[in-house]
């Protein structure tokens, strides 16, 4: 795999550019994941490299099943890699960290909870709630009036925008996303994918943002990592030279398509490596 | 009746619109109940010719309302009936007390699930009833030993629930809590406690439910005073209308007892609800 390592190279020519007290920066090194070592050990993620520099907005794209979930519960410390490490400002991943904020797929807020309540969660472990921030924080997810609501009560949408507030309260450097807006509706799909970006650029904080999904990859990305059918590594780094703010209708520009097409056709092959893998088991 | 009838009418049943005619029919199975009794007993099926037929206990119930003894000289049924419901709420909060904590650590802990549960385990097949001599004869009093024996009955289900309830907890939202900076501390109080608290509740109202059941078998056996005694000594002297009392009796305190376990626990868990 010569690829990741020339993308390696690349960043290291951008570095001096970052400023200094930018954190959450994320070195995957050599990062391997065998589920069930000791029997017949599926290999989910083999010998993945990648950098990634404190307030970027990543976008980790592959077919399913190839180690995207692994690798992101690796950055979020919830497994612990078979060998290689991941680094977080040069610090070494041992377990969960409220800098490194998680959303999943399915909403986790905690259905016990009021809305308000789980808003508050993070501040209120560290003993730091502070009166109004969460109603603030409520009130630009557009969620205002839904404080002593309980989850189940909310739409998909606003259960989504919900955890977005949950994360955004607890101030995290990295934002860890799990195909967030991958259950909801076009329309509110937008909507969030909106919002999220408003946050990303007014917070400093740095995405990893999985998607199965090329236009949000690309619509959202600075850069789009490209992974391959399992075992995970990167097949192919597209770096993402569209203007910011990028409207919806930037789809339809030129540019936009090719960097479409050169996703798609990585995917593609991939996707099709894949089907004939399990075909040869 | 055309089909387009029998539509309209399955419609708004459905929708609950023909309330009428459920009441109508929730009534006749009540009506049809004490006819059924009293057919019974008038021609004499079984051994029903001895037993009491709805209208003398009827009146028996009227009279026992009233305040008169159940037996000659006797206490009356409020007595019994607030001894009994003593004994179910002292076993049942004994058995809250010791089987909620010892359900979370079992449920959280591998090594103290292997240390506390397959001792557990051997006892709780054995039923409740099968404790009555045992608790008789080791316990200070008839008294202490009744009660002992309701909580065995309230005890394993709440234990088994709480269990149940903690390892079903979705791993999912430990590790959102851990993401967000809970320690394992706050993640006990803050997550596994209320997410196994659907699953408490319904070990506590199995629990409440088997201690109706124990302490009347218990009473029987050793009450002295107690519904369940009152329903026995009244067999012995063929005061069947007074047995056919103390079933109703018992019949309401189980109801009005699961009722408020039920209300508690919608309390508690208010969250469950969609709107």
């Amino acid at each position: 795999m010569s690829e990741p390592q020339s993308v390696t190279e690349t960043k290291t020519e951008s570095e001096p550019t970052t400023r200094t007290d930018a954190t959450g920066a994320i070195d995957i090194d050599h990062l391997t994941k065998i589920y069930d070592p000791k029997g017949e050990g599926v290999v989910a993620v083999d010998d993945m490299d990648l950098h990634i520099e404190a307030e970027e907005f990543v976008a980790l794209l592959g077919p399913s099943g190839c180690g995207k979930s692994t690798v992101m519960n690796c950055l979020a410390g919830y497994l612990e890699p078979t060998e290689g490490d991941v680094l977080v400002d040069g610090d070494q991943v041992t377990g969960p960290d409220p800098k490194r904020g998680v959303v999943f797929q399915e909403n986790r807020l905690f259905p016990w909870k009021t809305v308000q309540e789980n808003v508050e969660f993070g501040p209120q472990m560290r003993d730091n709630i502070e009166d109004g921030r969460a109603q603030s924080i409520l009130g630009e997810m557009g969620l205002e009036g839904f404080e002593d609501a309980y989850p189940s009560g909310l739409s998909g949408g606003m259960q989504q925008r919900a955890e977005l507030a949950r994360l955004l309260a607890n101030d995290p450097d990295i934002m860890l996303m799990d195909e967030p807006f991958s259950a909801l509706d076009a329309l509110t799909k937008e909507i969030m994918q909106k919002k999220l970006i408003e946050v990303w650029e007014r917070d400093n904080r740095t995405v990893v943002f999985i998607t199965h999904d090329v236009e949000e990859a690309i619509l959202l990305a600075d850069r789009v990592v490209v992974m391959t059918a399992r075992p995970g590594q990167v097949k192919d780094v597209i770096d993402v030279d569209l203007d910011r703010p990028r409207d919806p209708e930037i789809v339809t520009t030129e540019r936009f398509t090719e960097l479409r097409e050169r996703a798609l056709s990585v995917i593609r092959e991939e996707a099709q490596r894949a089907l004939e893998q399990e075909e040869s088991v | 009746m055309s089909t387009g009838t029998i539509d309209r009418l399955q419609r708004q049943f459905e929708n609950g619109t023909v309330l009428p005619v459920r009441r109508v029919r929730q009534l006749l199975s009540i009506v049809g109940f004490f006819v059924l009794w009293s057919l019974l007993v008038r021609f004499e099926v079984l051994g029903f010719g001895l037993f009491v037929g709805p209208e003398q206990a009827l009146e028996t119930l009227l009279s026992a309302l009233g305040g008169a003894p159940m037996t000659e000289g006797g206490a009356t049924i409020y007595a019994h009936a607030a001894f009994s419901t003593a004994r179910v709420v002292v076993a049942v909060a004994l058995a809250m007390v010791i089987a909620i904590p010892l359900g979370l650590l079992i449920g959280t802990s591998r090594s103290w699930e292997d240390a506390l549960f397959p001792g557990l385990e051997l006892f709780r097949p054995v039923p409740p009833i099968a404790w009555v001599p045992i608790s008789l004869l080791l316990l200070p009093s008839f008294r202490s030993g009744v009660v002992f024996v309701v909580f065995i009955g309230a005890f394993f289900p709440i234990l088994v629930n709480t269990i149940q309830g903690v390892e079903t907890v979705d791993h999912e939202y430990v590790r959102a809590a851990e993401s967000l900076g809970a320690e394992s501390r706050q993640i006990f109080r803050h997550v596994i406690a209320p997410a196994t608290m659907p699953s408490i509740i319904t070990g506590v109202s199995i629990g409440v439910g088997l201690a109706w059941i124990t302490v009347v078998a218990a009473e029987m056996v050793a009450g002295g005073v107690g519904v369940g005694y009152i329903i026995f000594q009244a067999y012995r002297l063929l005061q069947t209308d007074v047995v056919a009392v103390g079933m109703i009796a018992i019949g309401i305190l189980g109801y009005v007892s699961a009722a408020l376990v039920h209300r508690t626990g919608h309390r508690l868990n208010r969250w469950q609800e969609i709107d």
